[in-house]
């Protein structure tokens, strides 16, 4: 596969965001894209500094954009189990010096908003790829407040 | 769909440098080896499926609203 070469940065005309600026060394090759799509260069847009939710936009759609956290920040029991050979086939690193994703299902309210454990996003060296995680609790779609609203729910329970 | 009938050990060749071969057949479970270059991703079909529809669902986003206060202070 042959990377495209393109001065960077450059900005790129987002349906969604509009004019944006891509920053050199932001663009991830995903060398088998992303279930369902076609496109292979992706960057991560971020709304805010420290933001919960990024993006991943694709640099070949102009229209493809999906939410997406660090599993981390929401699932305090996150695991990612990936197969040994599995890694190799993908040469990627240890999962320890990848950045992980997970996409975002929005809804219409914050409470029904859930993430997909099951096939996170790893991201190394400019590189990613969307994996299936072996881990027994994936889940496709796992609350993504739950532990938040337990964790208001206690809170109110020791304020009452 | 082409149907070919194989015993544990036989394989089955797709193109050039595709392999499937029948490692075990145990009651109603069959254990399958592929060799494959490492440019064609594997998957078990019922996910993929069901990859690809989350995708598209999460790709359907309109904007997200404001998080909620989740530093851990009083309220």
């Amino acid at each position: 596969m042959t990377r495209e070469e393109t001065p960077l940065p450059f900005t790129f005309d987002s349906t969604r965001f509009g004019q944006i600026e891509i920053a050199d060394g932001s663009v991830i090759d995903f060398p088998h894209g992303l279930i369902g799509f076609e496109s292979r260069r992706f960057a991560l847009i971020a709304r805010e500094v420290d933001a919960d939710f990024v993006w991943l936009h694709s640099l070949d759609d102009a229209a493809l954009a999906i939410p997406v956290c660090d599993p981390r920040r929401f699932f305090s029991s996150f695991a990612l189990e990936i197969p040994a050979e599995e890694l190799e086939r993908l040469a990627l690193p240890q999962l320890t010096e990848t950045a992980i994703y997970v996409t975002v299902r929005a809804s219409d309210q914050l409470a029904d908003f859930t993430a997909n454990l099951r096939a996170p996003i790893v991201i190394a060296a400019g590189v990613g790829h969307q994996v299936i995680n072996q881990a027994a609790d994936a889940s496709l779609r796992a609350p993504l407040f739950g532990e938040l609203a337990a964790k208001a729910a206690q809170t109110t329970e020791r304020a009452a | 769909m082409l149907i070919i009938t194989r015993r544990p050990g036989e394989k089955i060749v797709l193109g050039e440098d595709i392999t499937v071969t029948v490692m075990e057949v145990s009651g109603q479970t069959v254990r399958l080896g592929i060799d494959a270059p490492k440019s064609l991703p594997i998957y078990r079909e019922e996910i993929w499926a069901a990859v690809k529809q989350e995708n598209a669902a999460a790709a359907a986003a309109r904007d997200l609203p404001p998080l909620p206060d989740r530093g851990g202070r009083a309220a």
